[in-house]
């Protein structure tokens, strides 16, 4: 049981980590809220059987990098949308002119 | 991305094209749309929809520009760059010219309608990308129907409807023209709702929407939008639900408001 606790706890600190890394760090909180459950879970079953916690202990600290990570992507990553490049405004321009030329073909009534 | 601006946009028009007394040229509405992952709002692209004057030799007329873009950090998952345009008349909203831009990944479409109230038809051309990289054409000539409209000539006649003339829980539907077919749309007047946004506290319009026939948007009171419950009735904040989840759409900043 311990062991499955374990394994558990290091699959979801490790896809936390991964998600964070991504642009999904947001919901990257997930796995490493429940990594941390199922850690919590081990460490407590190797403190009643006298085992070493030593790889719990790492688990966790995976998860607090995670979570650190997470949140400050979280509130000081900027969103930015890509500028237009010079082909895109050419096309515009293009595109604008082909639309004045359509509006000059079609019939208006104001 | 469609389905995002659907949120947003299927709001509908009056019967006849009313006298335009809210939107001007030089207005700019900055969004922010999220969608909901595992329960979380993950903040995904920016839409913004502008107004702005388009002269011809012998017209003038308001061009109302709507654009979705994902931002950089998801281009390499999933990358967006939509553009809706309307050309209507600036002091009746009359739709005459419809462009639609599509570039989602590696799906490409455009759209445009091209309306004649003389013969009561619309003039439709679609082009879209092969796989190949190599495009295709597709002429149509469409009936209107008395009150069909575009997406994005919808969104902008609800802004200039007479909503505080409205009873709390009317209804009523509406029909807009979307890849050549008429769709019919169901708009009912919840209430009145005071909102944070982050263009300060208002007091908006809450409108439900729904869509009967093709359940692009489900639920009857699942997608709902506020409109600020003043002259300018923007968009404030919209809900919707889709069959693949959940998002949002919350204002940024507004500017060149009447």
């Amino acid at each position: 049981m311990r062991q499955l606790f374990i394994i558990l706890s290091l699959i979801f600190a490790a896809l936390g980590l991964v998600l964070t890394i991504l642009p999904f760090y947001t919901i990257a909180v997930i796995p490493i809220i429940v990594g941390f459950i199922f850690g919590l879970i081990a460490f407590k079953i190797s403190k009643k059987s006298n085992k070493s916690t030593n790889i719990i202990k790492a688990t966790f600290l995976v998860i607090i990098i995670s979570l650190c990570i997470s949140i400050y992507r979280s509130v000081f990553e900027v969103n930015v949308i890509e500028e237009d490049n010079i082909e895109t405004i050419k096309k515009q321009k293009q595109s604008e002119q082909e639309t004045i030329n359509e509006l000059e073909s079609l019939d208006i009534e104001e | 991305m469609l389905r995002l601006f659907l949120s947003v946009f299927m709001f509908t028009s009056i019967v006849s094209f009313s006298q335009n007394n809210t939107i001007s040229s030089g207005e700019k509405l900055t969004f922010m749309a999220s969608y909901n992952m595992s329960g979380l709002m993950t903040d995904l692209a920016e839409v913004t929809m502008e107004t702005s004057e388009i002269k011809t030799s012998k017209n003038t007329l308001l061009r109302l520009k709507c654009k979705a873009k994902t931002f950089t950090k998801w281009d390499n998952f999933f990358k967006i760059n939509d553009l809706y345009e309307s050309y209507v008349s600036p002091t009746t909203l009359k739709p005459y010219l419809y462009k639609r831009e599509i570039n989602e990944g590696n799906y490409y479409k455009f759209m445009q309608y091209n309306y004649n109230y003389k013969s009561q038809s619309v003039k439709s051309l679609m082009r879209k990308r092969r796989g190949d990289g190599t495009f295709w054409e597709e002429n149509k000539n469409l009936r209107l129907g008395i009150n069909t409209k575009d997406l994005v000539t919808t969104l902008y006649h609800i802004r200039n409807l007479d909503i505080q003339k409205a009873a709390i829980g009317s209804s009523d539907t509406f029909t807009v023209l979307l890849d050549n077919k008429e769709h019919i749309i169901k708009i009912t007047l919840l209430g009145k709702e005071t909102i944070n946004t982050k263009i300060g506290k208002k007091e908006c319009y809450k409108l439900a929407i729904a869509m009967n026939e093709n359940g692009l948007l489900k639920g009857n009171n699942n997608n709902l939008l506020w409109l600020t419950a003043d002259a300018n009735k923007i968009p404030v904040y919209a809900k919707f639900k889709i069959a693949v989840g959940s998002g949002e759409l919350r204002i940024q900043s507004a500017t060149g408001l009447k």
